[in-house]
């Protein structure tokens, strides 16, 4: 177990639920808390009769909530700023092509809500970051609580519940928990790219086929003019030849 | 071109986020396993004395490692249980100007010492069971 862990345990047997709310508000924010473990141990304290995992739940709840917004107004205060910088700013177009960070923010606000949801209870490591992306983004704030308060309640109640059916093995189920979401993280990696991978392969054959056609150059533009951008749909507007 | 260079990274990116997933899944398998193991070494009451740390409070301990209460507080000559209730080791430690690894060494001691007094097959409810018959018939 780590220090780090270890002193936030102490912190939360000595001075009880205040501690509690205070360390999964500042979790929550973005401060890198093993928070899913400090859970685990409260449901596992609540199962001792140390605490009461209702008040736990409701408690944790509304700090994680209450965190991810604090989180979500840096971004959108800051973040948005420091983007539009960045994407106004001539050193920064060097490294960034412009239109990426437009690009980036419609492509946020058509899928940002699952990524905001997931986040939430299966991938905890990365909530506070998605909650400055999402302010960065300017995600509507509407759907990021929508997509928030569901997830948040998952994210509070799984390892308050793990924790208190298994008691004193939490730490144990502390550690099946991470290998798992990085597993399941890992599945969608893989999925992601085999998806990737057919397309990019299947745009690829088509372009040969029509290299091969006898007919190329006759169908398609006049002779001397300039040939049409061909889009491959999952690589975006990336030229082909 | 473009799009063959493309394939050629998705490729080793496949290839290495596969590598990941194996190894993660042998990862979460052997986590399974660690957690059955301890799991099973709680409820018989039989989990390694190592693994008390400073975080831990005194009903906590006797909980997991089916000890009872008053054993630890006699233990570690504790009169006030209600005073104690909620303090970690830690907090413990710092009460009695005590360094807590000689408090967590003084807890490993009688925890060993009751389960050589009491074998597996005494359980702590049957402890308690006759700890109070004993007080309620008057025996000592």
């Amino acid at each position: 177990m780590s220090n780090l862990l270890s002193t936030l345990l102490i912190f939360l047997q000595d001075y009880g639920y205040l501690s509690l709310w205070i360390i999964v508000f500042v979790a929550a924010i973005g401060v890198p808390f093993p928070i899913s473990l400090v859970l685990l141990a409260a449901g596992a304290f609540a199962a001792m009769s140390d605490f009461n995992i209702v008040l736990l739940f409701i408690l944790s709840f509304s700090a994680l909530v209450c965190g991810d917004n604090v989180g979500y107004l840096i971004g959108r205060r800051w973040g948005s700023k420091t983007l539009s910088w960045v994407d106004d700013s001539k050193r920064w177009k060097r490294l960034i092509p412009a239109g990426t960070i437009g690009r980036s923010r419609n492509y946020f606000q058509k899928s940002g809500w699952w990524a905001i949801f997931l986040s939430r209870f299966l991938f905890p490591a990365f909530g506070g970051v998605i909650n400055l992306l999402s302010g960065s983004e300017l995600y509507p704030y509407r759907y990021f609580l929508l997509s928030d308060i569901p997830g948040e309640a998952l994210g509070a109640l799984i390892p308050l519940l793990l924790g208190y059916i298994f008691g004193a093995s939490w730490e144990a189920i502390g550690d099946v928990l991470g290998y798992s979401s990085f597993l399941i993280l890992s599945v969608l990696v893989v999925i992601l790219l085999v998806i990737r991978l057919l397309r990019s392969t299947k745009s690829l054959e088509q372009v040969k086929a029509v290299k091969n056609s006898p007919l190329e150059g006759i169908q398609g533009t006049p002779a001397g003019a300039p040939a049409a951008k061909t889009s491959t749909g999952s690589s975006g507007n990336l030229p082909l030849l | 071109m473009i799009t063959s260079r493309k394939l050629v990274v998705i490729g080793v990116l496949l290839c290495l986020a596969l590598g990941a997933t194996i190894f993660l899944a042998a990862q979460t398998v052997q986590a399974i396993q660690q957690f059955r193991e301890q799991h099973a070494l709680r409820l018989a009451g039989d989990l390694s004395v190592n693994t008390i740390s400073p975080w831990m409070t005194i009903p906590y301990i006797s909980r997991a490692y089916n000890v009872p209460e008053s054993y630890l507080l006699e233990s570690l000559h504790i009169t006030d249980p209600k005073s104690v209730r909620h303090a970690s080791l830690q907090s413990l430690a710092a009460r009695y100007n005590r360094p807590v690894e000689e408090l967590i060494h003084e807890i490993q001691t009688a925890i060993e010492t009751y389960r050589q007094q009491h074998p597996p097959g005494h359980s702590f409810a049957s402890w308690h069971t006759s700890e109070f018959l004993a007080q309620e018939r008057g025996i000592t």
